[in-house]
């Protein structure tokens, strides 16, 4: 066979070729393929800087109430055992945790949830995250230390009140990271080593996609925008004020 | 004169001598210094605590009976620590705030916009450069050039460069731009004897607000000693700024505002017509609510007074202390004005969980000729400030975000920003003065009047801390 005839039947004709690529992102080859080794692959080749998590500081005072934090604390124990340690350890200081969450008084909402062996805590606060730490766990003492027990890599901090810097950065390492509200933020970040598109320069919006998906391999968990507010821009005070619950 | 306690455990002649009183001299030079040879740095540091050597001797905590003809402190940023040779473990144990530095955290202070750091003047447009801020006290201005000689001859030259110069001066006692008088409203320490201080109302502070190793107002934490501890312990924070303040703005929007209450009903509510005469002989409606609305703002009058205890008037006919007061409703004095956002004193807070946690000292002068309204010029003036405390992020980053700017202390001023220094544009601003009868004259079209320039984080290290600098190896 000549090799004209050969590489004939080798590669396709142009139409085909198209058809390809085309179903490429649509063949589970190609998806386990990208997912598993294309991007790792460029992840190490391109690392961008793992963005912390939690809401970015922001200079709108809209923007700097009904803030969400997402804390997700991976259980040292993963059996129903250690599960159950952590609900106990919830429930018994519930009382106490909610006079702290009140004295706070930044807080319009938090809940606690056990998501497949992590602690979750989810909250809705007013102002700097850090603030709210430091007075939450200023209101708690150790009460809080025996829930931070139970948690991987939560020995270190123990006691929280001694420690109160170490301890809300580990809390701030711990909040998952919020993609931005408009995409083209993304493109801000930059690549580690690689200057990010500085504010007025004008971003290639191609590179977006590439952007998220490399920022989602540093960060696996994210929460997607900065969320929806039924009442946007209102404090919690000022809710409690309006209603006349005080605060 | 500051005594202490013997039961109180910090050594005064361990403490730099400009964090828990004022020197009350009546000019300031902040030298900006970068390190070009950490080893001579290192043993200009060295004769600076002990005095010997050509290294101006830095000023302690200790008793002073004769007042000297100077004082001189010394303030390292983290970069400047590095630049020394502190070593990575050391360095690692730093607030994470300290470690960014200011410009690092400038949309948290809200520093944006003109006050952004890109957009600061020399040297604080290169803030990885500016390593240690030297600062110098004296009441001539030949004093303040002697020991900038010493600085700059001998290991001094050598090991450091001259970066920048900053002088301020009390051009009227303690009088600042915008025509206010400052510096006496400061925390009173538990077991320090301060005959400087005014008496208040508030708890005294324990001396771990400012001085790192003690108990802290808040009774169940502490804030993380710099390791090892004679490089942390008895040292301070203090976030150096450099704000520069428009005067002729200030001046032309009372203009404004007192023109828009003339003939106004609200006006008239807030200065019945008559009193103007508590303003002095001949002063006419549109000075006298001037004065009210500049008050109102601040919260004190300009000349001192504070409104809490002459709310009508900045001439009480019984004199009134300048401190010793709590706050009552807004009628007086506004939640929204500069000195209620920055200490609310005893009155409730959202977050009651940070009452009185927020505590600052404040050290500063104003830069620049006085401002004169008759002759309107465009000279730089404004206020060297140093904010001193404990926990940048707990005290001081803590009142910029969510007190001074936003207001989130109550929620009648929420989403407001402080009215003479926050971070304010006239489109959206907004100031509330509080009347009486429930009615409320909304101030609105003010712009930022002050602007950042410059600063930095800086650690106000201990003697001992200095010393364990000047040994380090490498
Ligand atoms: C150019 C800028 C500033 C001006 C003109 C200014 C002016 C004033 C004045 C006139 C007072 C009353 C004087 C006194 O009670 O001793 C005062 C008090 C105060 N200011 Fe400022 N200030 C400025 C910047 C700042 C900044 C940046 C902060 C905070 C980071 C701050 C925090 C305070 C505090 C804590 C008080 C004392 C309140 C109290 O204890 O009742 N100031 N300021």
């Amino acid at each position: 066979m000549s090799v004209r005839r050969r590489m004939n039947q080798l590669v396709p004709r142009r139409a085909s070729l198209n058809d390809l690529v085309n179903s490429m992102s649509k063949s589970r080859l190609f998806g386990w393929l990208a997912g598993h080794v294309l991007v790792p692959y460029w992840a190490r080749k391109t690392p961008v800087h793992k963005q912390p998590g939690g809401a970015r500081a922001t200079v709108q005072p809209g923007d700097n109430v009904q803030r969400m934090m997402n804390l997700i604390l991976p259980l040292k124990d993963k059996t129903a055992v250690g599960r159950a340690k952590a609900a106990m350890a919830i429930a018994s200081n519930l009382d106490e945790i909610y006079a702290g969450l009140d004295n706070v008084g930044t807080v319009h909402f938090a809940r606690f949830v056990i998501i497949e062996n992590n602690m979750c805590m989810i909250s809705c606060y007013d102002g700097d995250f850090s603030n709210y730490i430091r007075d939450f766990v200023a209101q708690l003492g150790t009460v809080f230390d025996s829930v931070i027990a139970l948690i991987e890599d939560g020995e270190a901090m123990i006691p929280t009140r001694d420690n109160i810097d170490t301890f809300i950065n580990w809390v701030h390492d711990r909040d998952v990271y919020q993609i931005p509200d408009t995409a083209t933020e993304l493109l801000h970040y930059g690549t580690i080593g690689q200057p990010a598109v500085k504010s007025g320069e004008v971003a290639d919006l191609r590179l977006i996609a590439r952007a998220l998906i490399l920022q989602l391999h540093a960060n696996p968990n994210a929460l997607l925008g900065s969320g929806y507010r039924g009442y946007p821009g209102i404090s919690a005070a000022r809710i409690r004020d309006k209603m006349g619950f005080g605060w | 004169m500051i005594e202490t306690d013997r039961d109180n455990s910090f050594d005064p002649k361990c403490v730099q001598g400009n964090i828990l009183r004022g020197y009350h001299y009546a000019r300031v030079r902040h030298l900006v210094l970068e390190v070009v040879n950490a080893a001579l740095a290192r043993r200009w540091l060295s004769q600076a605590t002990d005095g010997s050597g050509a290294a101006p001797a830095i000023t302690t905590e200790e008793e002073w009976l004769i007042k000297p003809a100077s004082c001189f402190n010394l303030g390292f940023t983290y970069d400047g620590l590095k630049a020394l040779g502190v070593p990575n473990a050391s360095l690692a144990s730093f607030a994470p705030e300290f470690k960014a530095g200011i410009a690092r955290r400038a949309v948290k202070i809200n520093d944006v916009g003109e006050s952004a750091p890109e957009n600061w003047a020399s040297p604080f447009d290169t803030p990885d450069r500016v390593h240690i801020i030297a600062s110098v006290y004296a009441e001539e201005l030949e004093e303040l050039d002697r020991v900038e000689r010493q600085v700059a001859d001998g290991l001094g030259g050598d090991g450091f460069a001259i970066l920048g110069r900053h002088d301020g001066w009390n051009f009227d006692t303690d009088h600042v731009h915008f025509g206010y008088r400052d510096s006496m409203s400061q925390p009173r320490f538990v077991g320090v004897h301060d005959s400087d201080s005014y008496p208040d109302k508030q708890p005294l502070v324990p001396i771990g607000s400012m001085l790192i190793g003690y108990p802290t107002e808040y009774q169940n934490i502490r804030y993380a000693v710099p390791q090892p501890d004679a490089l942390g312990r008895d040292g301070a924070f203090n976030a150096f700024r450099i704000l520069k303040q428009d005067c002729a703005a200030f001046e032309r929007y009372l203009d404004m505002a007192a023109d828009s209450l003339l003939d106004d009903q609200l006006g008239e509510e807030l200065l019945p017509v008559g009193d103007e005469a508590k303003f002095g002989p001949d002063t006419s409606r549109h000075a006298a609510l001037r004065e009210i609305i500049a008050a109102k703002m601040c919260g004190r009058w300009r000349n001192g007074v504070p409104l809490e205890l002459s709310p009508d008037t900045p001439c009480p006919p019984e004199p009134v202390s300048p401190t010793d007061y709590d706050y009552g409703d807004d009628v007086r004095c506004p939640f929204g004005s500069h000195m209620r956002r920055c200490n609310p004193r005893g009155s409730t807070i959202v977050q009651r969980a940070a009452r009185h946690t927020r505590r600052l000292v404040r050290r500063g002068y104003p830069y620049g000729g006085r401002y004169d309204p008759g002759k309107p010029d465009d000279e730089e003036r404004g206020l060297l400030g140093n904010f001193i405390c404990a926990s940048l992020a707990g005290q001081f980053e803590a009142m910029m975000c969510d007190w001074l700017n936003l207001g989130l202390q109550d929620p009648r001023i929420t989403g407001s920003n402080d009215p003479l220094l926050g971070a304010n544009e006239a489109e959206t601003s907004w100031f509330a003065i509080p009347l009486k009868s429930g009615r409320v004259i909304k101030l609105r079209g003010f712009p930022r009047f002050v602007t950042v320039r410059g600063g930095a984080y800086t650690f106000l290290a201990s003697i001992p801390a200095i010393r364990y600098i000047a040994n380090l190896e490498r």
